[in-house]
């Protein structure tokens, strides 16, 4: 469907450079679009999540249509067009009452759907209070053992996770935890999103006291349809290239008191033929059993001569 | 003694930073997560909804801070930050792994040759204008002779010609010369890759092996009758396999058979209209040789009759 630009220009090269695979990848951009029909409660809710998602996000306000379990054309070519590898579509429908898919792709090409349906919502706007930051990486919690035990429920916590990810990094600022987003399995079908800002207090001890504030937005999700990761889509996407694949280190070991230990491998030793100065006098001969017979006959030449 | 008291005062002024769950839980640091297997208070879930669930985020989120400042930190101009592990769970790529380029001719030889690449910095100091212009690009270039104040004319060379001219025409030489081995080393790539080979040259190996294979049987006798060469090597190819003359009738009579049933049996794949037209062909054929000898006959008799 998208003719293939061949970049003409420096500018355009390092554009399409930049979209194609790498190593270390960009961090997942986020396209949030309106469906032809959408209520002003999902409006309200596509709004805040593209505040959550502001840096890599793209929002797209005007409505289009789109229906992601049934055309999942569309929604390659959105990702293509946007490199968007996340999209979210909210839906209005007498069946499906607000509802948000969410979609992860790979390569462009739909993975994994999840239908959630919003029973309840505070936006950021109805809560009174400071916000955090734009950008800012969230704390994520993950309440309840069904996110553990159940597929479904694994399959939305690792998408979220994903979500609201960002950009990758090795460290983070101490004071730059701003805010949390927690997700509660209330039920096999039930999730609550609530959000909250951080705020350190003091505590007598270097690690500080942590106090929430309700922030917004606030979710009380109900789980519809979905679409598990396709495998084959998933295989690929879970490989790790080998440049980022840590190298283990054998024959080195650090025991209990801090000490690094290293193991040479030498070998077997053959005794017998270790190459050491040569006596020809030693050389076992086959007619004679041991050495002190050889020694003993040296001794009486000695004396012959003597004699003589 | 007297310390720890004042410790313990001093601490008790403040709310604790200790949480206590009954399954400890889960984190994963590189993505500030904490994961939380706990049992949930169904009762305070109906009662108090979002006083519960604040206050379970909170203790998690504690736990998770608590984890966080333990971890080694370094100090750098952004502030105090905190060296994340390695991340745990296992999040999607969202392209595929990129696919390895095929190497150039050059990078080929630098590679045998160990030769590393230097980076050269892109401003350079013009001792004529005092000052650092960029190497390449925009406002650069001044370098590169063509901008000399001065160009000697050398012995050899025709004393009216024009230094300036000839440094811009090297010039353009070298840069078609470098867009030429670009082009070609394009195409090398691209038809290395296509042939699912990663070097240009094993490539050509292989199409050169398939080109000996086919001149040796391209004599009028198919390559039977010719004396072989003196290190020419045999041709790795099909060979047919010959079941032997002694042993298994049966199933030697069933392959038959089969042949046999293939061609004039129940499930022969006859092509009816196929059939058809041949036979209306051969008829066709017929009827016009016999009309031709006919005529053939009479001219002949006509002629000897002559």
């Amino acid at each position: 469907m998208l003719r293939t630009v061949k970049p003409k220009t420096a500018r355009t090269k390092r554009f399409f450079k930049n979209r194609e695979s790498k190593v270390h990848e960009n961090p997942k951009t986020a396209l949030i679009v309106h469906s032809s029909t959408s209520s002003q409660k999902v409006n309200d809710a596509l709004k805040d999540l593209y505040a959550l998602k502001r840096a890599n996000g793209i929002h797209f306000t005007k409505k289009n249509e789109l229906r992601p379990f049934e055309d999942e054309e569309k929604l390659e070519f959105f990702s293509t067009k946007n490199d968007a590898s996340l999209i979210v579509v909210g839906s209005h429908q007498k069946k499906r009452p607000h509802n948000l898919t969410f979609v992860r792709m790979f390569n462009h090409q739909v993975m994994e759907m999840i239908e959630l349906g919003i029973d309840y919502s505070q936006v950021m706007s109805q809560v009174p209070g400071a916000k955090a930051a734009v950008g800012m990486k969230p704390v994520l919690v993950f309440n309840g053992e069904l996110f553990d035990s159940n597929t479904t429920c694994q399959n939305i916590k690792n998408y979220f996770l994903d979500f609201f990810n960002g950009e990758e990094s090795d460290a983070v600022n101490l004071n730059g935890l701003e805010y949390v987003i927690s997700f509660t399995a209330l039920s096999e079908n039930k999730i609550a999103m609530r959000t909250y800002t951080v705020q350190m207090k003091k505590s007598g001890v270097k690690t500080p006291r942590v106090e929430l504030e309700n922030m917004g937005p606030n979710f009380d999700f109900a789980v519809r349809r979905t679409v598990a990761p396709r495998r084959e889509l998933w295989k690929n996407a879970v490989r790790v290239p080998s440049e980022i694949k840590k190298t283990k280190t054998k024959n080195v070991e650090k025991d209990a008191l801090g000490d690094t230990y290293g193991r040479i491998h030498v070998g077997q030793q053959n005794l017998s033929k270790i190459q050491t100065r040569k006596m020809k006098g030693l050389k076992k001969r086959s007619n004679e059993s041991d050495e002190d017979d050889e020694v003993s006959s040296k001794k009486q030449k000695v004396d012959d001569n003597d004699e003589e | 003694m007297d310390v720890t008291e004042i410790l313990e005062a001093h601490k008790a002024q403040f709310k604790p930073i200790t949480v206590e769950k009954l399954v400890p839980l889960d984190f994963d640091l590189s993505l500030l997560a904490g994961f939380d297997t706990n049992a949930l208070d169904d009762k305070r879930l109906k009662g108090t909804k979002e006083a519960y669930l604040k206050e379970m985020t909170r203790d998690n989120v504690q736990l998770v801070v608590n984890g966080i400042f333990e971890l080694p930190v370094k100090t750098s101009d952004h502030g105090i930050l905190a060296e994340l592990p390695d991340r745990t769970t296992v999040l999607p790529r969202e392209k595929p792994l990129p696919k390895e380029k095929p190497m150039t001719r050059w990078e080929k030889f630098a590679q045998t040759k160990g030769i590393q690449n230097r980076k050269r910095e892109r401003m350079v100091w013009d001792d004529d204008r005092q000052e650092y212009v960029p190497r390449w690009g925009y406002k650069g270039g001044a370098k590169d002779g063509t901008q000399d104040w001065l160009i000697e004319v050398p012995n050899s060379v025709d004393p009216m010609t024009d230094m300036y001219q000839a440094k811009r025409e090297e010039k353009k030489e070298r840069v078609a010369k470098n867009a030429k081995r670009q082009k070609r080393n394009e195409e090398e790539g691209a038809a290395a890759t296509m042939a699912g080979k990663k070097d240009v040259r094993d490539l050509k190996k292989d199409e050169l092996q398939s080109a000996i294979a086919a001149s040796r049987t391209a004599t009028a006798s198919m390559g039977k009758f010719d004396k072989a060469l003196r290190n020419e090597q045999k041709v790795k190819g099909v060979t047919h396999q010959f079941s032997s003359n002694i042993g298994d009738a049966k199933a030697e009579k069933n392959s038959s058979m089969d042949i046999l049933n293939k061609i004039v049996g129940k499930d022969a794949k006859v092509d009816v209209n196929k059939a058809v037209r041949m036979h209306a062909r051969d008829s066709a054929k017929k009827n016009f040789s016999k009309s031709n000898d006919k005529k053939s006959d009479k001219k002949f008799n006509k002629k000897q009759r002559k």
